[in-house]
């Protein structure tokens, strides 16, 4: 614990800071809630769909960690560990969301779904009540998880028993599978149904890759702060970051294979019922929001992360790592915003607050978290072997 | 050298299981390994097996000429389902060679020790396969010696082929993966021709090796370049493992027939060829490490591996399985929703119910360490498993097809007795190859198991 009283005060001004900016943002979000509704409800989805990105793929990121038990991953363990605690702050989060289901998805007005015979037929699925229902299924499952781990993770800090490592190891497996079947259908509800006609089987590998990147995005720019103090730097070496760079490279490899999986498939077949969600997507100036994604989500963080000078150089990694999280910010805005939009592209001033208000929040409940537990697992028998492996 | 003998590798973490059994040294290794090929009397296993794949090769021979001499008229083609066994079998094959590219490139490139001793023949497997697979396009085209058509150079035809079909792109990316996979393959055989022509004392065998050894002579220099060159190759080889199959799967998905319009279709077919791989790799090797008493190096550690990457792919396979049964429900579209109906409860439902029993109930068992343990189990499974790909590729192909958009047109589909002899018969080249190279060839990599046995530093870490 000592280890942390020396950076104690500046994990202290790190939330005071998130705090404010998060209360000063409510109080923003606020005034437009007020002004215009609708507009608060879209742009608070948005902030909340990347933010529970990162308690979620937490999840994954951890499970991964435990199967396969590498130095890079006890370098993260615990900063993972402390946004999954964050689950409890995004459940209670998502529940604004419940005041704006009209608002926000059309499968939710009676009146339009009098009239379209395509959402009488999903309504056996999108209905409120058994979003809600499902909703709470899915955060339960995921706490269910991350409780597990956290705790066996912090019982071995205690007791220093081997044997919780043994079953840290056995729970990613599963961990992951539920990770990956409950938030494909997380994120058919909360992304995909905003458009209720359209449809991709492989919107939830976009989804999930998406929260994985994003989550060690966040995870490379954390260890490289903590990298040069204790205990960190008693065992974190250049290899670490060489490993974690290359699974940020192969992550953002996926997610553009998904994504071009999705783009050529439904451009081939050019059907009424799929293309309209692209055509949408490649007019009235979103191409170019398109465009940069492509560019700056693949095409510049793929070429820079093949040089193994920049995975091996901290700071430079780091850098990547923060324009990798400003993209996925844009990319969920490609995918969340046209829903809103029927003329071309345009952002709001409340599509950058919302998400600062989220955020503030977040921040401030990671960083307290962090500072809760050891840097490093303290008694886990696979790290020392982990970090000895060089 | 007996004290280069390490036993540290029992220590190995999470099975407990060690890679190469205790007592061994660097010239246990290539003793055992090489008998095979140079001094050991061939089993009489060998013998009996290469005769069975030497008949089926023979039906081959048969039902490919008979398939000339008609046309492929002979087979069950009909008209809603134009695309039948040869398309079963081709995708059913290259799928089948996925593993061993991912054993040599992808787990190499991880670091994963354990491939060791199984990429040889793994990826002897992949070039075997591809060969089989190659076969069933070429005979479906009716004049295979005009297969060169299917590239793009400049004829007196004026023609080119029609880039915009998944169909020609399938042809660049399984000539690559073929061209790739035999240099990937030749390239890490090389240092063993040389062994081999060390120690034969067959002068025809020591001229053979040393062609094909091209002046290997172990010197640091050699062993530099090598290292390059097999490292270079195992990145090249990496994201083939991943765009053959997805080309393949684009074959399907990029037209608009319900059934096989799924944007899912790539990773879900990645997914399932490397799970059909593994599975093939389990059948090759339980029976080989026996009968040539190989128990010290491909060990039970290498099969619980391959049967909990089998278990994973096989879990992303169902996830493929669930997610399209879903959507086609979710979409509201009435030819989606009819298909999956179809195949549920349709003519053909007992082909589907098959492959949910092979590829997803039956591999569940590998969750109990029971089952892990047990050599026969995992083979039963991994039977099982072989099984269900061949099944899940029928479903898909045939009942999208069978039942089209217009009920007057709709018909049943099975293949003839010449569909059967051509797969069957393709089973045997598959198998004659194998055992030709078993006879041939280190069916393990000499010089790598040797690393295993010397790596002081690594197996403690182990």
């Amino acid at each position: 614990m000592n280890d942390l009283e020396a950076i104690k005060p500046q994990l202290n001004k790190i939330q005071r800071t998130a705090l404010g900016v998060g209360a000063l943002a409510t109080l923003g979000c606020l005034v437009g809630a007020f002004g215009n509704p609708a507009q608060f409800y879209q742009s608070y989805l948005f902030g909340y769909l990347f933010w529970i990105g990162l308690a979620l793929g937490s999840l994954a990121i951890m499970s991964l960690h435990h199967m396969v038990a590498g130095g890079w991953g006890f370098a993260i363990q615990r900063i993972l560990e402390s946004c999954s605690r964050t689950l409890p702050l995004m459940a209670l989060l998502f529940l604004p969301v419940f005041f704006g289901m009209k608002e926000l998805y059309i499968w939710a007005r009676p009146e339009v779904v009098a009239e379209d015979l395509i959402l009488q037929h999903k309504s056996a699925y999108l209905n409120q009540t058994f979003f809600w229902i499902r909703a709470a299924f899915f955060f339960l499952v995921w706490f269910g998880f991350i409780t597990a781990m956290n705790r066996w993770s912090l019982e071995q800090d205690k007791t220093g028993n081997a044997s919780f490592s043994d079953k840290l190891r056995k729970i990613g497996g599963p961990g992951l599978l539920f990770y990956i079947l409950t938030m494909s259908f997380a994120s058919f509800d909360w992304a995909m149904s905003l458009d209720p006609h359209w449809f991709s089987t492989i919107f939830g590998f976009v989804f999930v890759l998406g929260q994985a990147l994003l989550t060690l995005a966040f995870a490379i720019i954390v260890v490289a702060k903590l990298a040069d103090r204790k205990p960190l730097v008693e065992v974190i070496a250049k290899k670490h970051f060489h490993d974690l760079g290359n699974l940020m490279l192969a992550f953002i490899s996926l997610w553009a294979y998904v994504n071009v999986s999705q783009f050529l498939i439904i451009w081939s077949g050019n059907l009424p019922e799929e293309i309209p969600w692209y055509l949408h997507r490649m007019q009235g100036g979103w191409e170019w929001l398109g465009v940069g994604v492509v560019l700056f989500h693949f095409v510049v963080p793929f070429a820079l992360l093949l040089s193994r000078r920049n995975k091996r150089r901290v700071q430079i990694l780091a850098r990547i790592a923060g324009a990798v999280i400003i993209m996925r910010l844009l990319d969920l805005f490609w995918i969340v915003a046209p829903n809103f939009r029927e003329h071309g592209l345009g952002m709001h001033w409340l599509d950058l607050v919302a998400p600062l208000a989220i955020g503030g929040f977040w921040v401030a409940a990671f960083v307290w978290q962090l500072k809760g537990r050891a840097l490093l697992p303290l008694h886990d028998p696979r790290l020392k072997e982990a970090f000895s492996h060089e | 050298m007996a004290d280069q003998v390490l036993d540290k590798k029992e220590h190995s973490h999470h099975t407990g299981a060690p890679l190469i059994e205790p007592g061994h040294s660097y010239g246990s290794v290539t003793d055992k390994i090489s008998s095979i090929v140079l001094t050991r009397k061939t089993p009489v296993a060998w013998f009996l097996g290469f005769s069975v794949a030497f008949l089926l090769l023979m039906v081959f021979l048969g039902s490919t000429a008979y398939l000339l001499m008609k046309g492929t008229g002979i087979w069950g083609l009909n008209v809603p389902v134009g695309w039948g066994f040869a398309i079963i079998n081709f995708v059913w094959w290259i799928g089948i060679g996925h593993a061993g590219t991912l054993i040599s490139a992808i787990l190499l490139l991880l670091r994963q020790e354990w491939r060791t001793s199984i990429n040889r023949f793994a990826e002897a497997m992949t070039l075997f396969a591809v060969a089989a697979a190659g076969m069933f396009p070429l005979l479906h085209m009716g004049r295979p010696w005009l297969f060169y058509w299917l590239m793009p150079y400049p004829n007196t035809m004026a023609l080119w082929p029609q880039f915009r079909s998944p169909l020609v792109w399938d042809v660049f990316a399984v000539s690559t993966y073929a061209t790739v996979s035999l240099l990937f393959w030749y390239v890490g055989l090389v240092p063993d021709f040389a062994t081999l022509r060390d120690r034969t004392k067959n002068r025809w065998a020591q001229i053979s090796y040393g062609i094909l050894s091209m002046g290997w002579r172990g010197s640091a220099i050699h062993w530099h370049r090598y290292e390059t060159a097999y490292l270079l190759l195992a990145g090249l080889a990496t994201p083939l493992v991943i765009s053959v199959h997805t080309v393949v799967s684009f074959d399907f998905a990029m037209g608009i027939i319900p059934g096989w319009h799924a944007t899912i279709f790539p990773p879900y077919f990645v997914a399932g060829a490397i799970y059909a791989g593994f599975a093939m790799v389990l059948t090759l090797s339980i029976p080989l490490r026996k009968i040539y008493g190989l128990e010290d190096f491909i060990t039970m550690r290498h099969l619980k591996n391959m049967a909990k990457v089998m278990l994973a792919t096989g879990l992303i396979v169902a996830y493929g399985y669930m997610i399209e049964g879903f959507t086609a429900w979710y979409s509201g579209a009435e030819y989606e929703e009819f298909m999956i109906l179809n195949r549920l409860t349709g003519p053909y439902k007992y082909v589907f119910w098959s492959l949910i029993l092979c590829n997803v109930a039956v591999p569940q068992l590998i969750w109990f360490s029971k089952i892990q343990n047990s050599v026969v189990a995992l083979f039963v499974v991994a039977m099982f498993v072989n099984v269900g790909m061949w099944l899940e590729r029928f479903v898909i192909v045939v009942t999208s097809l069978h039942r089209d958009f217009l009920p007057s047109s709709w018909d049943m589909y099975s293949g003839t007795i010449w569909d059967w002899a051509t797969y069957i018969g393709t089973i045997g080249l598959f198998l004659t190859l194998m055992f030709l190279f078993l006879r041939i060839m280190p069916a393990i990599s000499i010089f790598e198991m040797r690393t295993l046995v010397t790596d002081d530093k690594k197996s403690k870490a182990e």
